[in-house]
C-alpha cells in the first residue's frame, strides 16, 4: 500500500529529498545481510510504497512538492535527477514567484485558498497512480511561514477530500532559540489546526537532531543537509519493510495503518516522538558491533529518561515501583523525571533479530494505568539490515516526550499574546484573536491530558 | 393376477419411500441416512443426535458455512429450539425435550417436515451453498441485518473503567474501519484491472470477460481440479433435489402416518416460554425495577401533562386543529421518508449477491441491473441516513447545551473536532 508525500516549503522539500534518497539507498544497499530473494522482496515492498514506475525504469517518488518560491524546489528536483537513481515526477511541483514572509496567516488564509485547486489536483494525480493508497505524509515545519500555514490548510483539505486515508504530519520542531520572532505563534496555530485534522503528528526536534550530529556523528560544521540526513535515517528505520508477524517472512503491507492503530487511536494523544540507536558516522560503522541486549537497554533508558540520543543518558531515572501511583499529576514546575508512555512501537532490524529480548519494554510500570502492556507495546522486526547498520533499533513513542517542549512554546506564545504583540500581522489576514484563544485552549487541554497520565 | 399386481405396486411403493428420503437427505447438509428417519418414526433415541445436528445445520446456515467446529450438543439443542420458536413452531413437545439431545427423534422429524412444508427450504439452502464463479457483490443487506450475529462475548470489568481506555478502543475501531474501506477500494481497483485485461476471453458473450475465479482457473491447474470437484458435488445435490421433487408425495403420505403415531397433545394454543430456574431471582429483580421505573415515569409525566394541558387551554377547537396539522405533517414526513428510501425501484433490487460484469459504455440493455441505477438507490438511502444522523446530532448538541447551561460556573471544553 502506497504513501503519498506532500513536501511543503523549504523545510519540507529539503527533508523530503533526503527521505526518498535514504529509502532508495537502503533498499538498494548490497549489505542487507539476507538472501538475495529476500532482498528483492524488501526492495519491491519499499518501491511499491514510496515510488512509482516509469517506462524507462527510473523510479519516481510518490511526492508532491509545494513551495511559494521556486529556488528550493528547483534545487531539490535537480539533486534528485542528478543522482540518476530516482527522480521526482515532471509535473509534481507547484510553486509561485513570491514567498510569504514567514506569515502563517498569509499562508493559511491567502495562499491556501488561492492555490487549493492546483495543489489538490497534483495530489489527486499522485493518488491515482497508486493501486492502493494507504495514506499521506505531510512534511512541514511548524514555525516557518509558508510551510506551516499552508501545511495546516492542506492537511485540512486532505481531511475533507480523503477522509478515509491516513494522514501523518512530519513536523519539524524549531530550535528553541530560533530566529523567527513569531515562531511561537506559528507553532501553536499549526499544532492546534493539525490536531483537529491530522491523525498523527510525528515530531522531529531540530535541537535534538543537531546534538546527534554534533556528538554522535562528529560533524564539525553542521549544515541543514546533515540534519536532514539524520532525520531521514530515523524515518527510514521506521517505515522500511518489516515482517507482518512473528515467525512470518512476508512483509507487512500497511505499516502506516498499523502504526496509527497501535499508537494514536485516542483523539487527545496524537504526538509521537522518534528515537533510534545506534547512530554514528559511516566511518565508525565498520568498527562497531553491538548486542541486542545492550541496544535495547539503552533504548529503554532513552525512553524512560526522555533522552534524545544514546549519549548522556540519565541512568538515575527509574520507573516507579509497581503498586505505587505513577508520577502523574505533577505540576510542571518540578522536573518531570520519568517519562510515562501511553504506547510504544519498537522496530528492530538486523542480524539475529529474533533473539532480541524485549521484556524490558513490557513492564507495566512504563505505561499509563489504563492501557496494559499487551495493548500498549508492539514490536516489528526484520532480519534485513538497514542502511549498513548490522543491528539497529528505532522507537516511535506516544509518551510525555513532547510535554515540556509543548508547554514551553505555549507559555511563550501566551506571554506574547498577553501583550498582543505582532497580532496585527495575523488579524490582517483573517486570523482573529478568537482563533488564537481556541488554539491555546486546545493545546492546554493536550498538555493537561499528557500531564495526567 | 390382481394380487400380484398389488404386490408389485406395494413393492414399488415400499422402495419409493427410502429413495425419496435418500434424495431428500442428499440435498440437505448433514443429511442422515433413511434408516435414521425410519427409527425416528418410532421415536427411537439413537436417531435423535443426528436429527438435532441436521436441524441445527438447516436452521443456522450462515454460521455453519464458515465455522469448522460445530458447537456442543447442548448449544445446538438450545439454538434449534430458540430458532424454531422464533419461526412460530406450534408443537410444545419439542420445546420440552431434554437438552442433552438424547430423545425426541419423532418430534424432530415432525419439525423437519414442518420446515420443509412451510417454505422453499431446500431451494434456499442450495442457493446459499452455490458454487460461485463470478465476482459477486451483495446488493442488499436485508438478510444479514435480519439475522442477529453470534452473541457478543461480555467482558466483565473488575473495578471502574477508565474512559480513556474506551476512547482508545473506539479509535482503534475507527482505524480498522478506514483500513477496511481502503482495502475494499483496492479490491475494486484490482477487479477493474482483471476485468479490463481479460476482455474478450470469455466464451459467454454476454459476460465478455473473466472473473477472478475463472482467471485463477486458467492459472492454477490444481485449483481448477478443486473447483471441478466442487461443481460435481453440487451437481449431485441438485440432481438429488430434482429426484426429491418427483417423489416427495410418498414422503408426505408417510409423514401423515408419523403424525398418527404421536400421542394426542392437550391443546394449548399459546406458547409460554419457560423461564430457566436459576434466573428466577434475576427476573424478579428486573420485574421490580420495571415496576419502579413505571411508577417514576407516571409520577414525572402526570404533573407535566397537567401543566401542559393547562397551558394549551384544554381541548378547545384550536387544539384539534393543531393536532390535525401535526398529524398531517408527520404523515407527510413519513411518506417522504418512505419514498426516498424506496426510490429507484427498490422492488427491482434482487436480494443476495449479484455477479459483477464490466461492459462497454453505451452497451445496450441486457439482463441485470446497471451500476448507475444501483448507485442512485444507494445514494438516496445515504441521503436518508445522513438526514437522520444530522437530526440525532442536533438533538445531542441541544442536550449538551442544556447540560452545559445547567451547571453555572463550569466551563465545558468540547473535544477538538470539526
Amino acid at each position: 500500500m502506497s504513501i503519498v508525500t506532500v513536501q511543503l516549503g523549504q523545510c519540507g522539500n529539503q527533508i523530503g529529498f533526503e527521505v526518498f534518497d535514504a529509502l532508495y539507498s537502503d533498499s538498494h544497499c548490497p549489505q542487507g545481510l539476507c538472501s538475495k530473494r529476500e532482498n528483492e522482496v524488501y526492495q519491491a515492498s519499499c518501491k511499491e510504497r514510496f515510488f512509482s514506475e516509469e517506462e524507462n525504469g527510473v523510479p519516481i517518488a510518490r511526492a508532491v512538492l509545494v513551495d511559494m518560491e521556486p529556488k528550493v524546489i528547483n534545487q531539490t528536483l535537480s539533486k534528485a535527477a542528478q543522482s540518476g537513481r530516482w527522480k521526482y515526477g515532471q509535473h509534481s511541483c507547484f510553486c509561485q514567484k513570491q514567498g510569504s514572509g514567514n506569515n502563517w496567516a498569509y499562508g493559511y488564509s491567502v495562499h491556501g485558498p488561492r492555490h487549493e485547486e492546483s495543489i489538490m489536483n497534483l495530489i489527486q494525480n499522485e493518488v491515482e497512480k497508486c493501486d492502493c493508497l494507504s495514506g499521506f505524509f505531510i512534511i512541514m515545519s511548524m514555525a516557518g511561514g509558508t510551510g506551516s500555514g499552508l501545511g495546516a490548510f492542506i492537511t485540512q483539505n486532505l481531511q475533507d477530500h480523503y477522509s478515509n486515508s491516513l494522514k501523518m504530519n512530519q513536523i519539524i520542531w524549531p530550535y528553541g532559540t530560533g530566529e523567527v520572532i513569531v515562531q511561537n505563534y506559528n507553532s501553536i496555530l499549526t499544532l492546534s489546526h493539525l490536531y483537529r485534522s491530522s491523525d498523527a503528528l510525528l515530531v522531529h526536534e531540530n535541537d535534538a537532531v543537531h546534538k546527534i550530529c554534533a556528538k554522535l556523528m562528529n560533524i564539525k560544521q553542521i549544515s541543514f543537509s546533515d540534519i536532514n540526513q539524520v532525520l531521514a535515517h530515523q524515518l527510514g528505520s521506521v517505515f522500511q519493510p518489516t515482517y507482518s508477524m512473528e515467525g512470518s517472512y512476508h512483509y507487512r503491507r500497511n505499516p502506516l495503518g498499523e502504526l496509527m492503530e497501535n499508537l494514536v487511536p485516542h483523539p487527545e494523544f496524537k504526538m509521537l516522538g522518534i528515537r533510534n540507536i545506534p547512530q554514528m558516522s559511516e566511518n565508525s560503522l565498520a568498527y562497531s558491533t553491538f548486542t541486542w541486549a545492550g541496544l535495547l537497554k539503552h533504548l529503554r533508558q532513552m525512553l524512560i529518561s526522555n533522552s534524545k540520543m544514546e549519549e548522556g543518558i540519565d541512568w538515575q531515572v527509574r520507573p516507579p515501583l509497581s503498586g505505587l501511583p505513577t508520577l502523574g499529576k505533577v505540576s510542571l514546575n518540578r522536573e518531570l523525571h520519568f517519562n510515562t508512555s501511553i504506547a510504544n512501537l519498537v522496530i528492530l532490524r538486523g542480524k539475529d533479530v529474533h533473539s532480541a529480548d524485549l521484556g524490558g519494554f513490557k513492564d507495566p510500570a512504563l505505561y499509563t494505568s489504563w492501557l496494559a502492556p499487551v495493548n500498549a507495546f508492539n514490536v516489528w522486526k526484520t532480519q534485513r539490515a538497514f542502511s549498513k547498520y548490522e543491528k539497529s533499533a528505532a522507537l516511535v513513542s506516544n509518551s510525555q516526550f513532547l510535554l515540556k517542549p509543548l508547554d514551553t512554546i505555549v507559555g511563550k506564545a501566551w506571554n506574547m499574546f498577553a501583550s498582543k504583540a505582532y497580532i496585527h500581522q495575523y488579524t490582517k489576514f483573517g486570523i482573529e484573536e478568537e482563533d488564537f484563544l481556541d488554539s491555546f485552549t486546545l493545546l492546554e487541554q493536550v498538555v493537561a491530558s499528557y500531564c495526567n497520565l | 393376477m390382481g394380487r400380484r399386481r398389488r404386490r408389485v405396486d406395494r413393492g414399488a411403493a415400499v422402495g419409493a419411500l427410502p429413495e425419496a428420503i435418500a434424495a431428500l437427505s442428499r440435498t440437505l447438509p448433514a443429511g442422515p441416512s433413511p434408516e435414521i428417519f425410519r427409527r425416528a418414526k418410532f421415536d427411537r433415541p439413537e436417531a435423535a443426535p443426528a436429527l438435532w445436528q441436521l436441524l441445527f445445520r438447516v436452521l443456522s446456515p450462515l454460521s455453519a458455512d464458515g465455522a469448522s467446529a460445530s458447537p456442543a450438543q447442548e448449544a445446538q439443542v438450545r439454538a434449534v429450539k430458540s430458532e424454531l420458536r422464533s419461526q412460530g413452531y406450534p408443537r410444545r413437545a419439542l420445546a420440552q425435550l431434554p437438552e442433552d439431545g438424547s430423545q425426541g427423534s419423532r418430534e424432530l422429524l415432525l419439525a423437519l417436515a414442518w420446515l420443509l412444508a412451510r417454505g422453499p427450504l431446500l431451494e434456499r439452502l442450495l442457493a446459499q451453498t452455490r458454487v460461485r464463479l463470478g465476482d459477486e457483490i451483495p446488493l442488499c443487506e436485508c438478510e444479514a441485518l435480519a439475522r442477529p450475529g453470534p452473541p457478543v462475548p461480555r467482558v466483565e470489568a473488575d473495578g471502574p473503567v477508565d474512559i480513556r481506555h474506551l476512547q482508545w478502543l473506539m479509535g482503534k475501531l475507527r482505524f480498522q474501519w478506514r483500513k477496511l474501506i481502503t482495502s475494499q477500494q483496492e479490491q475494486c481497483a484490482l477487479l477493474g484491472k482483471i476485468h479490463s485485461y481479460t476482455r474478450g476471453c470469455h466464451s459467454d458473450r454476454s459476460l465478455g470477460h473473466l472473473s477472478v475465479a475463472e482467471t485463477e482457473l486458467l492459472r492454477d491447474a490444481e485449483g481448477g481440479q478443486q473447483l471441478l470437484r466442487r461443481l460435481e458435488s453440487e451437481n449431485v445435490c441438485l440432481e438429488a433435489a430434482l429426484r426429491w421433487r418427483r417423489q416427495e408425495l410418498v414422503f408426505w403420505r408417510w409423514m401423515d402416518t408419523v403424525l398418527g403415531t404421536c400421542p394426542p397433545e392437550a391443546s394449548q394454543p399459546t406458547f409460554v416460554p419457560r423461564i430457566p430456574e436459576r434466573g428466577a431471582g434475576e427476573w424478579e429483580l428486573v420485574a421490580r425495577e420495571l415496576q419502579a421505573l413505571q411508577e417514576e415515569l407516571r409520577g414525572a409525566a402526570e404533573p407535566r401533562r397537567a401543566a401542559w394541558e393547562a397551558r394549551v387551554g384544554g381541548w378547545g377547537p384550536e387544539w384539534s386543529a393543531v393536532q390535525r396539522a401535526s398529524r398531517e405533517a408527520v404523515g407527510l414526513e413519513l411518506a417522504a421518508l418512505q419514498r426516498a428510501w424506496e426510490r429507484g425501484g427498490a422492488a427491482a433490487q434482487p436480494h443476495g449477491p449479484c455477479r459483477l460484469v464490466k461492459s462497454d459504455a453505451g452497451a445496450s440493455g441486457g439482463p441485470g441491473l446497471r451500476a448507475a441505477q444501483v448507485i442512485e438507490v444507494l445514494r438516496s438511502r445515504e441521503a436518508c441516513l445522513e438526514a437522520v444522523l444530522c437530526q440525532l446530532q442536533r438533538q445531542c448538541r441541544q442536550e449538551l447545551a442544556r447540560l452545559a447551561g445547567a451547571l453555572p460556573g463550569l466551563i465545558w471544553i468540547l473535544p477538538p473536532g470539526r
